[in-house]
């Protein structure tokens, strides 16, 4: 080789190194970051806000790449999504409850939000102007230190009626032998939605013990769990289960996408409202966009963004205002028989829970 | 310690000339500081050991200290407990330990078993098609270990494909959805890195050991008694690196493992800090646990190999004949090999891409490319692949930039500076990849880096720190024998020549550590690219890498798009890794692909 050619290889692999350090410095550019501005700064005028600082959202919703860019487009705020399943944006609001970077969490399940709130992580006494439904007027915390913006059930019976002729008319009767080594659900480590379902059962049928007895008993009849929604509801497809136990969106969806899967309600389905948290540490100009952010979730456009963006999927919820109506998919909700479980009360009680069912009912 | 990253606790030599690498530990001699640019000696290394103690002993640190002092990093109300530590040996996260053991040591075990005649085979024998195993390797260890076991599910799970194929086997069901199925997969992931270590070995081994022992009177069982112990290094080597890749393993642990009921250690820490409110302190303690538990293979191969001496190379090595394989033994070969492929590739493989081609949901056999429009057309599905490509490019180059810098500082023969790295080394490579990266949340997030306008939590410039950080050790532990073999006269030699510093070691040191340098760099690369849970506390919102956004489809209800998307990022990954290759041995010159190498053909 060239000493020419030798200095061209050199330069070359000292380029490609340049070039990665280059790539990182760029990467820590102060624009990158996850969030600006100070916390502890008093609130600031309308006019300030006008600065427009990043919106940080953390979402498990279906629909939040559609509604954040929908409000950017609308508002002008850039939002920085953080998309991914309840359990990692949990984790990580509470790996960093030292020094957080979210701006406002948007994800199924009350209870998630109770807990936060007891640990003083939410931003409290929020309430947006719209005309609360029904539904929307039970979800709203006393506190508001959340606020919902739809309401899925949980848990939808989902069964494959090319092989399910009499489907469960009751919850006890999944426990016969007819239904031995048929029933699935989700682990409640995993989804986000399936410690209220637990919750739920164990409201329903009196008390922890109760309810711990009854899931005790579906396990040995055979209760198959998978991690999430997903895979529970291809465990179904594949035959592995004939009747899974999942949200109603995610039921009513799969019910769009496969004909041979049909979608009841057992008595009673708990109500899971979806709902939004502002944070508590997020600076102040900040905080006063996640308020605007759920003043445009609930406004008209808002809507129509929620109904439209995962048309499959989370998209198929009741809203809590009054004058929206849920997609055509779902049955109308007076016809199921519902129960609201005290977040409050059923938050403080997850960690427990879920490691006794993790202990004994999942292996 | 990235998962599907070779965790070398004694990582091998990653090319077929870097025998004494495979001995886990560089050999004891004094190197020249001119093996690396002089500039690095004087102001590089303060700097290099100040990025480590930030980059690794920070973080894991944090982690471990939780442990006992939840309350310095605001996860509980305790400045001193013993309490987390001894709940990682009661109840279920004692059993899940147990077992995380056990079945570590069997995947290992199985690794070895497998992987040394592949190895002896494809390195010593005119067997047909040798050359295609060592690149299929790479296949192997490209795939992230939960897409092997989601194929195997597939296809043996109740009413899975076997079943509607018409091969009603539930003993096979019961076989593979079990502990046996899960030492199988992990045992399968160990095969590559015994490939390795026991061909680098086999490179060094030359003719003349074979000679001697037939020269007088050996048969072809007693040649085989003489040349395995001469292995020994690596397969004790081997040996430790498939126990410490199988205990750090998630990917089986939250698939297989999980959906037959059998609790690993891996699995039970993630779900300790996925549980609301997480626990973190629970979780770093398994982490603990984990880490000592990569100690026992290490110190068993430390106290089989004392006082023995392994020193085979020489300038001399003789070239190998390649042993004719009869016809029968030809057939048996290719058909084990075969069988191994099929077993670790085609079996997975199968499954990936036909789920890949069913809708949504793989109700019916109706193939279709939906899922792959769906990759191609919906927003924000082949943006994580692209973004993955630069993280694991970027990643691999400083980190095999840095694991050569610690190379060459491990073979310094500084007594307690060299041992305080290697130990610093070994401990990143154990502890789990979860725990790492909250580490890099508790210590890289505290309200003190704010308040002096630091904000690195959620950049992408942290995620590539904590991934260069997590792959460092084990760049440094792949090219720690190459660098230990460097003698100094390679750079005397540039140097007498009239080459300056830098040139002088452009031509002296380069060509002869080029072939690892690349090696390193794929398995830095590839480790990183589809690393999961790094990524999923790290990533930078609005920018999710491809195993976050794989795993949201697949958890979710785009089960066929998240399947399209795998398929699509191991063809990318693999696409990768052939252009290095090729590019490798277009570009550079014949002689420094030769080096070391003991085998023709």
């Amino acid at each position: 080789m060239t000493p020419a050619a030798l200095r061209l290889r050199t330069a070359l692999v000292t380029g490609v190194v340049g070039a990665g350090v280059l790539g990182l410095v760029a990467c820590s550019s102060p624009g990158s970051s996850g969030s600006s501005g100070s916390a502890g700064t008093p609130a600031v005028s309308a006019s300030a806000a006008a600065a427009k600082v990043p919106l940080v959202v953390y979402s498990a919703q279906g629909y939040d790449h559609a509604m954040t860019a929908a409000f950017t487009k609308a508002t002008g705020i850039p939002v920085k999504l953080d998309d991914n399943s309840t359990g990692p944006l949990l984790t990580q609001i509470e790996a960093s409850k030292n020094n957080p970077n979210w701006g406002l969490l948007w994800v199924d399940g009350a209870t998630a939000f109770a807990g936060l709130d007891q640990q003083g992580l939410l931003q409290k006494g929020y309430e947006p102007k719209v005309s609360w439904n029904a539904l929307g007027q039970q979800s709203l915390p006393t506190d508001k230190s959340y606020t919902p913006t739809g309401v899925t059930l949980v848990a939808a019976v989902v069964y494959n009626s090319a092989k399910v002729k009499t489907p469960p008319t009751s919850f006890q009767q999944l426990l016969s032998p007819q239904w031995k080594g048929q029933v699935g659900m989700d682990d409640p480590a995993q989804s986000g939605p399936t410690y209220p379902l637990i919750a739920g059962m164990m409201n329903s049928l009196g008390g922890i013990s109760q309810g711990e007895k009854y899931f005790a008993s579906l396990k040995a009849n055979g209760l198959i769990i998978h991690p999430t929604n997903g895979p529970t509801l291809q465990a179904l497809t594949s035959g592995q289960i004939n009747v899974a136990l999942v949200q109603s969106s995610a039921a009513a969806g799969a019910a769009i996408s496969d004909k041979k899967l049909v979608v009841t309600y057992l008595k009673p389905a708990t109500l899971l409202p979806s709902a939004i948290g502002i944070d508590a540490k997020a600076p102040a100009a900040e905080r006063q966009e996640a308020e605007k952010f759920i003043a445009f979730v609930l406004s008209p456009a808002g809507q129509k963004v929620m109904q439209s963006g995962d048309p499959t999927g989370d998209s198929l919820y009741y809203p809590v205002l009054q004058g929206v109506s849920p997609l055509a998919a779902l049955p109308p909700l007076p016809s199921v028989t519902t129960q609201t479980i005290n977040p409050y009360t059923w938050g403080s009680r997850e960690a427990n829970i879920n490691t006794w069912f993790d202990a004994n009912i999942v292996r | 310690m990235t998962q599907g990253a070779p965790p070398g606790a004694a990582v091998p030599a990653a090319g077929p000339n870097l025998p004494a690498a495979a001995a886990g530990r560089p050999a004891a001699r004094r190197l020249p500081a001119g093996l690396v640019p002089a500039a690095l000696g004087r102001l590089g290394q303060p700097l290099f050991w100040l990025l480590l103690i930030l980059f690794i002993l920070v973080p894991a640190g944090s982690s471990l200290i939780l442990v006992v002092s939840p309350r310095l990093f605001g996860q509980g109300q305790q400045w001193l407990t013993l309490t987390y530590l001894s709940h990682a040996f009661n109840g279920a996260a004692g059993v899940a330990i147990v077992n995380s053991l056990w079945v570590s040591a069997a995947a290992a075990a199985l690794g070895v078993a497998i992987g040394f005649p592949i190895a002896w085979l494809a390195g010593r024998t005119t067997l047909p098609g040798r050359r295609l195993v060592s690149g299929s390797m790479w296949l192997v260890l490209l795939l992230p270990s939960w897409l092997p076991a989601l194929g195997w599910e597939r296809l043996v799970q109740p009413d899975g494909v076997m079943y509607r194929i018409g091969l009603d086997w539930p003993w096979v069901t019961h076989a593979i959805m079990g502990p046996a199925g899960v030492v199988l997969l992990l045992g399968l992931r160990s095969v590559p890195f015994t490939f390795l270590a026991i061909t680098a070995a086999l490179g060094g081994l030359g003719q003349e050991f074979e000679d001697a022992a037939r020269a007088h009177g050996a048969g072809r069982a007693a040649t085989l008694r003489l040349i395995v112990p001469m292995l020994a290094p690596a397969i004790w080597s081997a040996l430790a690196i498939g126990f410490a890749e199988s205990i750090s393993d998630f990917g089986v642990a939250a698939t297989l493992a999980y959906n037959s009921n059998f609790s690993l250690a891996t699995y039970q820490l993630y779900a300790a800090i996925n549980n609301f409110p997480p626990s973190f302190p629970a979780a770093s303690a398994l982490g603990a646990m984990l880490v000592a538990a990569v100690a026992i293979p290490l110190a068993l191969q430390a106290r089989a190999l004392r006082g023995r001496s392994y020193q085979m190379l020489s300038g001399r090595t003789r070239q190998v004949i390649r042993r004719q394989l009869s016809r029968a033994g030809t057939a048996w070969s290719t058909g084990g090999i075969a069988l191994f492929y099929v077993v670790a590739l085609g079996v997975p493989g199968f499954g990936a891409v036909s789920g890949s081609l069913l809708g949504d949901f793989g109700g019916s056999f109706n193939l279709t490319l939906a899922n792959y429009r769906a990759v191609f057309h919906q927003a924000g599905q082949i943006g994580p692949l692209e973004r993955s490509l630069v993280y694991a490019a970027i990643t691999a180059s400083i980190a095999v930039a840095g694991g050569f810098i610690a190379a060459w500082l491990l073979a310094q023969r500084r007594a307690r500076s060299s041992r305080l790295l290697d130990f610093l080394l070994l401990s990143a490579i154990a502890l789990p990849s979860v725990v790492f990266a909250a580490g890099y949340i508790f210590a890289y997030n505290l309200p003190v880096w704010s308040s002096i306008g630091i904000s690195l939590y959620q950049t992408a410039l942290l995620l590539i720190i904590a991934y260069t950080a997590a792959s460092l050790p084990t760049s440094a532990r792949v090219l720690s024998g190459t660098v230990s073999q460097l003698p100094p006269s390679l750079r005397d030699a540039a140097r007498t020549h009239g080459a300056g510093s830098l040139s002088a070691w452009a031509r002296g040191v380069l060509p002869v550590v080029s072939r690892p340098l690349v090696m390193a760099w794929l398995l830095a690369f590839a480790g990183v690219f589809l690393e999961l849970p790094i990524s999923q506390l790290l990533y930078q919102p609005s920018s999710p890498p491809a195993s976050v956004a794989i795993q949201d489809n697949l958890g979710n209800y785009h089960f066929g798009v998240g399947l399209a998307q795998s398929v699509l990022a191991v063809a990318v990954a693999l696409a990768a890794v052939g252009l290095v290759l090729g590019g490798y041995r277009l570009a550079a010159p014949a002689g420094w692909r030769r080096i070391g190498s003991a085998t023709r053909g």
